[in-house]
């Protein structure tokens, strides 16, 4: 599907309008916008059955109980951080061509003709260019599509150290 | 020694690490065979752990390809910003075209292309290079920070591994000793049962 570039602008200004969700479904599905990986989420894996059958599992190698439920939630919770780990750098933001490619300068008289209704002054086409121009600075400091999957995944290094870290600490002291 | 069943029993719990669509599942999986025939002593948690420790060295391998790809991602934003007249074929077509002609496998137009848009630029393909490692250098050094915290993690899982080994040669040590003491304790009974009767 082509996207009309004077409609994109135009979705883009009237959003500008938006002062977000009224209804308690809107709020809440809202709420999940910046959910971005769950891993600040407790883990629920501890009432699975497959954490139960995997306990049973570690202990036949002759771990202590408290050690088998310790490795047993470690190696979950470390399969859950690299599950994390390859969605985080398979689904990286997608990277807005038009914005990023945009004559910012020479969408003057399209701001101007978005703007007309509302009686448009000088002033306001300015600021509409000014806003645009921001964002194509943000949009194109993020990079290409590598860039944004290393940045997106670089943020998930510190829960990949911690569990690791949980693992490893449950094994050697198991 | 190929490993067996009953060692891989933990595996199935696991998420099982996944594939991009242009790697080779055979060639992950003859990675894990080789690390796996080098456990002496394999056991499922020892399995279970080297199948994660695989798969750091699969994601040591896929940020490697990343550090040349962004490079090549900031060449072609160079080419594109420099140049004057090529913001009308796009910054994606010069991207892609780029992308063939370091691989080699350009078609005319595209080599065609990059060419042309090197001498807008005046620059050579070394100097491009060298401008684009500075200009990528914050993302690069990103993907430098990824391959280190897979190595610490291969440290991590090496212990482990290790810890688990040295533990289960701790208990045969100590049933083989076990077993010593006892056949001691049984010689010794009938030795004085001997003495007994004489």
């Amino acid at each position: 599907m082509t996207i009309n570039p004077l409609r994109s602008l135009a979705n883009r200004s009237n959003a500008l309008k938006s002062t977000g969700p009224k209804s308690v479904a809107g709020k809440r599905a809202s709420s999940q916008n910046s959910r971005k990986h769950g891993l600040n989420s407790a883990p629920t894996f501890e009432l699975s059955n497959e954490y139960q059958e995997l306990i049973d599992l570690i202990a036949e190698e002759g771990f202590s109980a408290f050690a088998c439920a310790d490795i047993a939630a470690g190696l979950l919770n470390y399969r859950r951080v690299m599950d994390a780990y390859y969605d985080t750098y398979t689904s990286p933001e997608s990277v807005d061509e038009f914005l990023r490619d945009m004559n910012v300068k020479a969408s003057n008289p399209i701001f101007s003709e978005l703007l007309s209704p509302s009686g448009s002054e000088p002033q306001d086409v300015r600021e509409m260019a000014a806003f645009f121009a921001d964002m194509q600075r943000q949009e194109r400091r993020k990079g290409g599509s590598v860039s944004r999957r290393s940045s997106d995944t670089h943020k998930l290094i510190r829960y990949q150290r911690h569990g690791i870290a949980r693992l490893s600490r449950a094994v050697r002291q198991g | 020694m190929p490993v067996d069943h009953k060692v891989c029993s933990l595996l199935p719990f696991l998420s099982s690490p996944k594939l991009l669509p242009n790697e080779s599942e055979a060639e992950f999986q003859s990675g894990l065979q080789s690390l796996l025939s080098e456990l002496e002593n394999p056991s499922p948690l020892a399995v279970a752990l080297v199948s994660q420790l695989n798969e750091c060295l699969w994601w040591i391998r896929r940020h490697t390809v990343d550090k040349e790809l962004l490079l090549h991602e900031a060449m072609a934003r160079l080419l594109s910003r420099e140049g004057s007249n090529w913001k009308g074929s796009g910054n994606s077509a010069l991207s892609v075209a780029l992308e063939h002609y370091l691989n080699g496998s350009a078609q005319k137009d595209q080599a065609a292309l990059i060419e042309e848009a090197l001498i807008d630029a005046n620059l050579t393909l070394p100097d491009l290079r060298a401008r684009a490692f500075k200009d990528a250098a914050r993302h690069i050094k990103m993907v430098d920070d990824l391959i280190h915290r897979q190595h610490q993690t291969i440290r991590h899982l090496q212990r482990s591994i290790d810890s688990i080994d040295y533990k289960s040669r701790l208990i045969k040590r100590m049933d083989l000793e076990l077993a010593a003491l006892e056949s001691k304790q049984s010689v010794k009974g009938v030795l004085s049962l001997d003495d007994k009767s004489s």
